[in-house]
């Protein structure tokens, strides 16, 4: 099993690919689907059992591919990247089960391409592969909008969407470009492989512009404040499966990508301007809660929820030190379980009342106690009660934040109840509140298949946490090590 | 090889161009049966012109006929093999095109041959009345193409507008001429190369050198010579315009590049900044223009504008240091002639159907009435807005990496804009043909035109992903290797 790794890159794309151009029915194509992911999600988790707690680079691949200009076939895998990939492959297989009756074909074929995508984009460690995968995975976002969106200007948001992160998307492309051509000047040889990028010598204007655009593009997929304008509208014309991709793993791979490569092509650059960053990310964190609050629609409200724990993510990532990078990279983890599964039940609300207004909504309790129970459980994870995941990565992000400065820690312990404002409003009107006579069926068994298995792994992360940090940790500390050092030169 | 070898392919064209003139007098064959002949005359070339690639070599052809005039390099062979895949692709993918309309006459496969003929001839040619004579019998052999549609007014319009201003720029091409005879005394390319290594004064040659640029402008469209190109194109026939947008821009890049790489690159600080300009007015002025098109085929024709604007930025950025740009421009040339003649094959299939299918209006719901058609179509509009993993992706990448090689960042950062522009109006078509339903259901006919594009959108997205793993086919890495060899054997 040494090409594991492309294996769970290009078995969702080719199947994708294959049930495009064969003549199948629906059921068939989702069956496929669905297999194809539980297989990925099997060689995931024997990936997982056999990757080493150290801070290497592991069933790592390299060939060369355009030989001419340094460009390399060059992926491979590590304690921060595994859990990307292994999120991914936990929540597809059950995302294509939460909404199993669903009868549009193009739907799981744009989502195995995604998932493809994501994988690749989790696991390059060449700079043109990486923007390969980077760019591939919003072509299926784009039909997905486009093609199964719910609100009359979804042309317009697919179009506004695709346009938006493009934008981001060609400013690095810029950046990574000048990246090989200084690798080209300083040493004869071109080169967009990572870790030899990294060594370069580049002026302090330089260096200022190419971290920008890195960031810039990244900044557009979390989102971070101030380019989040694309949010809400593309949440509210979007289809379930692709909210959750965007929510639950996109948003993610950009925090990855910032510590994957801001992080390591421009480590004192991003360690001085780390207290803008921290601020930017406490005030986004805020900002955004309050904006959740005062949303009146599910879909936008926990899409502003989302943006508002990612923010504070950020804040983690620039605090530089290991607890708080641990408790970053934690919350990724667990915020990516929790909203995947949030973000199914909204689908599974739309679908029973095609209305998402909190307004409209209520008295849901009566009539779907299982329903409420899990509804109840995925949000208040979300919050971070104790118990579940969230409560750990926020008392290590927290552990962090004061580490970095006192306070700091102090704003963001405070400031991060916010969440509850929103999550209890959320309980209060859609759960209780004003009792409808419109007729609101319980779970059924697929969807209940869907979320036990998520709601059991919050749980796990809550309780046994050692168990998933120990994968994390090697890689975190060594990185913290290096930075140290930088920040000691 | 001996010379009278590599001459062949040459032969076969420019005789097969005289047989099909008199079948085409003689007999009574139909469209049908004449595009085979056809194909099979331009296969054959293709036979003969093949094994050439990859390998370094220059040799001047009969030269005791030719006086030197003529010179068979890698640069040459490799040029040549476009030319004949690109009037290959064109008469296979418009087959379903020449069926369905009237116009075609018997007599279009001998023009088109004839086009052929002078084309191979222009990249071949070292001298520059020789490539005079060539680009304009080329260029005659497209005009009597472009009218060909005599029925139809805007046709017409077409022939007289790119006549008129075609034959009027060509003469500044013969003026250029006339002032580097005046210093030189000679209009071989490698003479004037050895005078302008040996002596300090070459005015005229610079000025030769400005007239010369206007002609090879005007032909690619540049901005401020673009007047033509969106009447030009639209009112040609949809696979005289693909042949118009791929082949022949290539056949002008061909000399373009002769001309500029051996004469005047070690001038080219004094080209430099009109190249700037043009390539930054080209870029901006054809995105505007594209972005105002309503019909896909002017859509089309006015981002060809662009895309000679990214090419432009390749030539400003080659010089003396940079040994990359040049061989980019072939890339891309050969990204965008794969890209292009893909997406005109589906607009002129298209017409089996329908009589006039070119709006975005019409391509409402084309992915539930053509499903492969739709997707082929859909990569020829991302390989054309540069999306990674199609050949388009790596035609910018070599591009860009060039102009930032050469310090001009920021004119890549221009063209960064203008892709970003251009993903606006190609997806548009994407959205266009998958987002909107239409009933009525048409299942694609497995004939010979869908076939040959879809080998065409194989080939782009082998361009842009294929690696050397596959022993059987050559990767992406291949065709810029090839490029720099031909690149190289112009200086030979």
């Amino acid at each position: 099993m040494e090409n594991i790794l492309s294996i769970l890159i290009f078995l969702p794309i080719l199947s994708a690919i294959l049930l495009y151009l064969l003549p199948l029915n629906v059921r068939t194509t989702r069956s496929i689907s669905l297999s194809v992911t539980l297989i990925t999600t099997a060689l995931s988790l024997w990936m997982y059992s056999h990757f080493q707690a150290s801070p290497h680079m592991q069933f790592v691949e390299d060939y060369a591919w355009i030989k001419e200009y340094g460009i390399s076939y060059h992926i491979g895998i590590d304690g921060i990247s595994l859990i990307i990939v292994m999120m991914t492959n936990l929540v597809m297989p059950l995302l294509y089960l939460s909404f199993w009756n669903l009868d549009r074909k193009g739907y799981w074929l744009n989502l195995l391409i995604v998932h493809g995508g994501l994988t690749g984009a989790a696991l390059a460690l060449d700079l043109i592969l990486f923007y390969l995968f980077w760019e591939t995975m919003l072509l299926p976002i784009f039909f997905l909008i486009g093609l199964f969106g719910h609100n009359k200007n979804k042309d317009f948001m697919s179009m506004k969407f695709t346009l938006y992160t493009i934008f981001g998307s060609l400013l690095m492309l810029l950046a990574i470009l000048y990246l090989g051509y200084s690798s080209f000047a300083q040493t004869q040889v071109w080169s967009f492989s990572v870790s030899e990028l990294q060594t370069l010598h580049l002026d302090k204007t330089t260096t200022l512009l190419l971290f920008s655009a890195f960031l810039f593009a990244f900044a557009i997929k979390i989102p971070l404040f101030p380019f989040h304008t694309w949010l809400p509208q593309a949440y509210n014309a979007s289809p379930i499966g692709a909210i959750v991709v965007m929510s639950a793993l996109m948003a993610k791979l950009g925090v990855y990508a910032i510590w994957r490569f801001v992080f390591t092509l421009f480590e004192p650059l991003a360690v001085q301007s780390a207290y803008f960053f921290v601020s930017l990310g406490l005030f986004g964190m805020v900002y955004f809660g309050i904006a959740a609050i005062r949303q009146n629609e599910l879909k936008k409200l926990f899409a502003y929820s989302s943006a508002s724990h990612l923010s504070l993510v950020v804040m983690g990532l620039f605090a530089f030190n290991y607890y708080a990078h641990l408790g970053a990279f934690y919350m990724v983890a667990s915020h990516a379980v929790s909203s995947a599964a949030l973000f199914m039940m909204i689908g599974m609300i739309y679908k029973r009342t095609q209305d998402l207004r909190i307004d409209s909504l209520g008295g849901i309790v009566h009539q779907a106690p299982v329903f409420s129970a899990f509804f109840a459980f995925f949000a208040l994870s979300i919050v971070g009660i104790p118990l579940t995941g969230g409560f750990v990565s926020e008392l290590l992000l927290i552990i962090g934040a004061f580490k970095y400065n006192v306070s700091i820690g102090f704003i963001a312990a405070t400031t991060l109840l916010i969440a509850i404002l929103f999550v209890f409003k959320v309980l209060q009107k859609v759960l209780y509140g004003v009792k409808r006579d419109r007729v609101f069926k319980d779970l059924r068994t697929y969807e209940l298949l869907s979320l036990i298995p998520l709601a059991l792994l919050i749980l796990a992360m809550g309780i046994v946490p050692e168990y998933f940090l120990q994968k994390i940790k090697p890689t975190a500390q060594q990185h913290i090590t290096q930075e140290i050092s930088y920040v000691k030169h | 090889m001996s010379s009278t070898d590599i001459i062949i392919s040459l032969l076969v064209i420019g005789l097969g161009a005289v047989i099909m003139m008199l079948i085409a007098a003689f007999t009574n064959l139909s469209n049908r049966k004449l595009s085979f002949v056809t194909t099979g005359i331009i296969l054959i070339a293709i036979y003969f012109q093949m094994g050439y690639q990859g390998e370094l070599f220059s040799i001047d052809i009969l030269p005791e006929i030719f006086d030197h005039m003529l010179r068979f390099d890698s640069f040459a062979a490799l040029f040549n093999i476009i030319f004949l895949v690109g009037a290959f692709l064109m008469i296979a993918t418009g087959r379903a095109f020449m069926q369905a309309t009237k116009f075609f006459l018997p007599e279009t496969f001998s023009l088109i041959l004839f086009a052929l003929f002078s084309m191979m001839l222009l990249s071949m040619s070292v001298e520059l009345l020789t490539a005079f004579i060539a680009l304009e019998s080329a260029s005659v052999a497209v005009y009597v193409l472009v009218g060909l549609n005599r029925y139809n007014i805007k046709a017409s319009e077409a022939l007289f507008k790119y006549l008129l201003l075609g034959s009027f720029s060509g003469a500044f091409f013969l003026l250029g001429i006339a002032f580097v005879y005046a210093q030189v005394g000679s209009t071989h390319i490698g003479d004037i190369k050895a005078y302008i290594d040996l002596h300090e004064n070459y005015d005229l040659i610079i000025i030769g050198g400005f007239l010369m640029m206007i002609t090879i402008m005007f032909k690619i469209s540049a901005v401020p010579f673009q007047a033509w190109t969106l009447d030009v194109y639209d009112g040609a026939s949809l696979p005289i315009t693909a042949f118009m947008a791929g082949t022949f821009k290539i056949a002008i890049f061909s000399i373009a590049l002769r001309i500029f790489l051996v004469d005047y690159f070690t001038l080219s600080q004094i080209f430099q900044p009109l190249l700037i300009f043009t390539a930054v007015i080209t870029i901006i002025g054809g995105s505007l223009l594209t972005l105002a098109q309503q019909n896909i085929k002017r859509m089309l024709a006015a981002s060809s504008i662009v895309h000679s604007g990214y090419l432009l930025i390749a030539l400003a950025s080659s010089n003396v240091l940079n040994d990359s740009a040049a061989p980019s421009i072939i890339f891309y040339l050969v990204a965008y002639f794969l890209s292009a003649t893909g997406a005109f094959g589906v607009l002129s299939y298209l017409r089996r159907w329908d009589t006039e299918r070119t709006t975005y209006e019409d391509f409402k719901g084309l992915a539930s009435q053509h499903p492969l058609l739709a997707a082929m179509m859909s990569v020829f509009m991302l390989s054309f807005a540069g999306f990674p993993s199609t050949i388009g992706f790596l035609g910018k990448f070599y591009i860009f990496t060039s102009a930032i090689e050469s310090g001009l960042t920021w004119l890549a950062f221009i063209g960064v804009l203008a892709a970003f522009v251009s993903i606006y109006y190609y997806f548009k078509v994407i959205a266009m043909m998958y987002f909107y339903p239409q009933s009525k259901k048409q299942e694609l006919v497995l004939s010979f035109t869908p076939v040959v594009i879809a080998i065409v959108a194989l080939a782009i997205l082998w361009g842009g992903i294929g690696t050397g793993l596959v022993s059987f086919l050559p990767g992406a890495n291949v065709i810029i290797e090839t490029a720099k060899a031909s690149i190289a054997s112009l200086i030979l």
